[in-house]
């Protein structure tokens, strides 16, 4: 089933009366997110993701198009009754304790008092701060604040939970324990919609991303999909490759680039690669080792996104 | 239940930050003040006030038990409607801090019911107040001096109810504003307002002899709660002060006009919220 899906979904905000400039934060937007996996929305700052969560809550109205969150029209309160929201912005109110704060939260959602009491205590263990359920969140650190928003977005047992940068300003281990607690989540049927700048982990998470760019999509697939290319070879020669069988190389139409001991070499498969080898070491060049390069989402991404800047 | 929970915590938080607890503290010492100070001595028919003479009950034309109560009320009904915004305009606009609208708007209530349940909270928790120390002014007066003013509690309900319409004034202007110090201020201005519009004939109307403009004042004093008309209404519930120039009774057309103004106020601060991008 389908968690969420847009067609062609646009806004356009009109700060202030006065004011000509109109901001287009999302450019007919269709994307359709599946009930069970973990889905990342990537982009620069200023692409629209918060925006496209905060339409999918009915936070912000679009200026057109239209979507279907949990089988519901956009607008529904009872998308909201399904669902969890850590903002990317988030503050409490400074004079409850953190287990006060989920109790708030959890009324507010209609969550029954009794399981409420049971849930509130379960979801601080789990975020990692049993120790401090009976501190005012007015002295909570960042990362401390950032546990209890995922807290807070659970509270309900949401079907749909939307995360904005969840890992903003939390330590190492932290993250790590925040990426278990949301693989525990997509294991038990929750469908997860990350915002995220930070690649390696959406690299870790994500079965599906979408790149956003000034409110457009550029770019819908698995992981695998945005990072396949051809492969690159990364061979370290013993000294740099003379310049004569650098342009003979060329002259055969190998696509290699020399980096002082390094060659970078575009082969289309491993017979083309073997045969480069042969040139190299039938004119004496000497090769100290060998390497697949693979691209990392963030390369992809940034080559993505400067391309359109430069398009 | 959930728009319940949400106004209880309002109430919470104005008890947590401290407003609601400093009124009742200054309520209750207010009438320890009155309770211990005042007392009357029925044979000479004095009235004193921590020993000193300030009345004395001479013959039977009035009783000035209900002199120093009724004028007494008219003086403090301004203060305690003013104190009261004090208190609680803060509480719209902290709703809509950054990063805290968020949070609540992701919740399953509807708008309405995030800014309706959220008014009366803060509205509410001054509301409490008054009705206490209406209720502490109505005993202390009935034990002490003898005067059982029922007026009192009944000028209590009006001046709640004013505080209500006041409290529409309120709640739109934060909504739009978002601002704390903003809102007290516009507040505090809308009273002058309100007294201005009230005795227009004798003020605002003399400005510009102009037909059109005087017919947009009464327009604006019929649009708006009327404040300062409802605060004497509420006063005259205690009942006349004697040799006061004030001859008129109770009337609840200003309570009726006011209102209808309160409802508009409310519904037009629903819509507006409703339809802000946040
Ligand atoms: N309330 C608003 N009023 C006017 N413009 C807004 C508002 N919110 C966002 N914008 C504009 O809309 C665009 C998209 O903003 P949005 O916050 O959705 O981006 P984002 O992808 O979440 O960025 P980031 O990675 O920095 O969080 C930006 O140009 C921003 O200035
Ligand atoms: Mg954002």
């Amino acid at each position: 089933m389908t968690a969420l899906q847009t067609f062609e979904l646009s806004k356009t905000y009109r700060p202030g009366a006065f004011k000509r400039k109109n901001i287009l934060a999302l450019d007919k937007v269709s994307l359709q997110v599946e009930e069970g996996e973990i889905f990342g929305l990537l982009g620069p700052n200023g692409a629209g993701k918060t925006t496209f969560v905060k339409v999918a809550l009915s936070m912000v109205h679009p200026t057109s198009g239209s979507a279907i969150v949990l089988g519901l029209p956009l607008g529904s309160v009872q998308i909201r009754q399904q669902s969890g929201y850590l903002p990317e912005s988030h503050r409490y109110p400074g004079f409850l304790s953190g287990f006060e704060t989920l109790m708030l939260f959890g009324r507010l959602s209609g969550v029954p008092v009794p399981l409420l009491k049971t849930r509130a205590g379960e979801l601080l263990e789990r975020v990692g701060l049993s120790q401090w359920a009976g501190m005012r969140t007015k002295r909570y650190s960042k990362g401390m604040l950032q546990r209890l928003g995922l807290a807070q977005a659970l509270i309900n047992e949401p079907r749909l939970l939307f995360l904005d940068e969840p890992t903003d300003g939390v330590d190492p281990i932290g993250r790590k324990e925040i990426r278990d607690i949301l693989l525990q989540l997509k294991q038990r049927g929750t469908t997860i919609f990350l915002n995220s700048h930070l690649l390696s982990e959406v690299e870790l998470l994500c079965d599906r991303v979408v790149i956003l760019n000034k409110g457009r999509v550029l770019k819908t697939g698995t992981i695998a999909e945005l990072t396949a290319r051809e492969p690159v070879y990364e061979i370290q020669l013993a000294s740099p490759a003379p310049a004569e069988v650098l342009q003979e190389l060329a002259a055969r139409t190998f696509d290699v680039t020399a980096r002082d001991t390094l060659l970078f070499a575009r082969v289309r498969d491993v017979e083309q690669l073997n045969a480069l080898v042969d040139l190299l070491r039938s004119r004496g060049v000497a090769i100290g080792s060998m390497g697949l390069q693979k691209t990392s989402l963030e390369e992809s991404f940034i080559s993505l996104i400067q391309g359109e800047t430069a398009a | 239940m959930k728009s319940l929970a949400l106004l209880l915590f309002t109430i919470n938080e104005a008890i947590r930050k401290g407003t609601l607890l400093f009124y009742a503290a200054v309520a209750t010492l207010i009438l320890l003040v009155f309770a211990l100070g005042i007392s009357s001595n029925e044979a000479n028919g004095l009235i004193t006030f921590f020993g000193m003479p300030i009345a004395v009950q001479a013959g039977k034309q009035f009783d000035v038990g209900q002199f120093i109560i009724a004028s007494l009320h008219r003086q403090s009904v301004f203060w305690i409607v003013v104190f009261g915004v004090f208190g609680a305009a803060g509480l719209i606009p902290s709703m809509l801090e950054k990063g805290t609208t968020e949070i609540f708007l992701s919740k399953p209530l509807s708008r309405t019911a995030l800014l309706l349940a959220r008014a009366a909270g803060a509205a509410g928790g001054i509301v409490i107040n008054i009705l206490y120390f209406s209720a502490g002014i109505f005993l202390v007066f009935g034990l002490k001096l003898g005067v059982w003013q029922w007026g009192l509690l009944t000028a209590a309900v009006a001046l709640s109810f004013t505080f209500l319409c006041y409290f529409s004034v309120v709640t739109l202007v934060g909504i739009i504003t978002r601002s704390s110090g903003f809102t007290v201020m516009l507040a505090l201005g809308y009273t002058v307002i309100s007294w201005g519009l009230e005795i227009r004939q004798h003020g605002l109307y003399l400005l510009w002899n102009n037909d059109v403009y005087h017919r947009v004042l009464d327009a604006l004093y019929y649009l708006l709660p009327q404040l300062s008309a409802m605060l004497t209404n509420s006063s005259r519930l205690v009942g006349a002060v004697p040799f006061a120039n004030d001859t008129s009774t109770f009337s609840i057309i200003p309570f009726v006009w006011s209102f209808g103004s309160a409802a508009l106020l409310y519904a037009g601060s629903v819509w507006y919220f409703t339809r802000q991008d946040y």
